[in-house]
Order: structure tokens, then sequence, then C-alpha cells
């Protein structure tokens, strides 16, 4: 289901996984939609979100989400 | 192999920058399907965006993001800027750049977040897109030639 704020059910379900995935898929990008979790884990954004549209379509978003211990710093110059 | 060369004066300092004419759209499976079963899209916008190496990242302004449905991956996500840390939200389309033979890019990451005075314009293509192309400054004829390494 669709929130008012996008996406927050799959985010919470990524921190209820986030420790158990940094140890076992750290770097990698996970694919999720509501509760339903994509069972691969891939190196790059683009596979990830191949696979994502492969199983839940593309009618509506899901989460595709790298997994860090903390959040890496961006920075745009 | 396809070479696209664009201007760019770099010692004019009201010169954005090295610039090119460029399409985002839903990632194209999608557009496909939909065209299948009879749907029809319009035309999308043709904007500018800056070639910046300095982000790793490709970044349009919010609103094109919106206008064009992209699909949303992450409604969160911070780059640090020389004005501060910006949250962006994440999406996920298909660029190309029609103005030149360079080839579409079917899906890639896109970041959006709002562009206030960038009016030259609405998108900066960085190093994830960048990484696809052969990028050479000649500083006599102030000539940018791109060539597209590969088609993915």
């Amino acid at each position: 289901m669709e929130t008012a704020t996008p996406l927050q059910t799959e985010l919470k379900v990524f921190e209820e996984h986030r420790q158990e995935w940094v140890r076992s898929h750290l770097g990698k990008f996970v694919v999720i939609q509501d509760r339903n979790v994509v069972q691969d884990f891939f190196d790059e954004f683009e596979d990830a979100f191949r696979a994502g549209i492969r199983k839940f379509g593309g009618d509506r978003d899901f989460l595709v989400k790298q997994i860090w211990k903390t959040q890496p710093v961006y920075f745009v110059v | 192999m396809s070479t696209h060369s664009i201007r760019w004066n770099p010692f004019d300092p009201a010169d954005p920058g090295p610039c090119i004419k460029f399409s985002v759209t839903r990632f194209l499976d999608d557009i496909e399907a939909g065209q299948k079963v009879g749907l029809e899209y319009s035309a999308a916008p043709i904007p500018t965006a800056l070639i910046d190496t300095g982000s790793p990242f490709t970044i349009i302004n919010k609103v094109l993001a919106r206008t064009c449905n992209l699909h949303r991956t992450n409604p969160h996500f911070e780059i640090i800027t020389m004005g501060g840390p910006c949250d962006c939200e994440e999406f996920c389309g298909s660029l190309s750049f029609p103005d030149s033979p360079l080839p579409r890019i079917p899906e890639v990451r896109i970041l959006a977040r709002e562009f206030y005075k960038e009016t030259a314009y609405s998108c900066i293509i960085g190093r994830n897109i960048l990484k696809r192309w052969n990028i050479c400054f000649d500083g006599k004829s102030r000539l940018v030639t791109i060539t597209a390494t590969d088609s993915a």
C-alpha cells in the first residue's frame, strides 16, 4: 500500500533487517516492496531495479537500497 | 561507437559548462509494455543537462522527475553540496540524447532535487553516466567530444 510518505513500510523493513544484511551482504543492493524482499542481492543499482521489475512489475514503486553500516557521504562539487 | 561534439568556452565566466540536450522517461520496458496495450505517451520534454565530472550521480530537477512520472526507488538520499547537505529523492529512469547519436540508456539511477538558480540546465549528468563515455576536451577548438563506449 502506498502511504502518505512514499516507501515508509519498505524503509521500516530495511531497518529491521539492516544489521543482519550488513553482516551478510555489505555494499550490495536489496529490493523491497511492502514487506516482500527480493531474495537476491545485487552489486549494481540497475541490476537490482530490473530484478524488482521482474518480481513486482512496474505499476507501483519499490525500494532499492544499498546496504551500509553507516550511510556514506556523497559529495557533489 | 557513436560520437557527439559540443561547444564549451571555459574562459567565459558566464558559460555554465559543457551542456547537452537530453530527455528522461520511465524505464524503456515499461513504456513499450504500455504502448503494446494502446497507451499513448506525450512527447518527453527536451531540456538541457550539464556534464559534471564532480558529481557521482545524475541529478535532475524534482519537478521534471514528477512530470515524467519516474519510478521512485528511495524517498530520501542525502548528498553534500557546497551549499551544505541536500535531501534528494532517488528514481530509476531512461535517458536519451535527442540531438545526438549517443545511445539511449535504458535504465539508470537518477537523483532529484530542487534546482533554484540553475537556469541554464535542469540536469547534472554525473559519473554514473560518464563511465559509459569517453570525453575529450580540445582547448584550442573549445570542443568537447563524447564517444559512447558501450550501449548499456
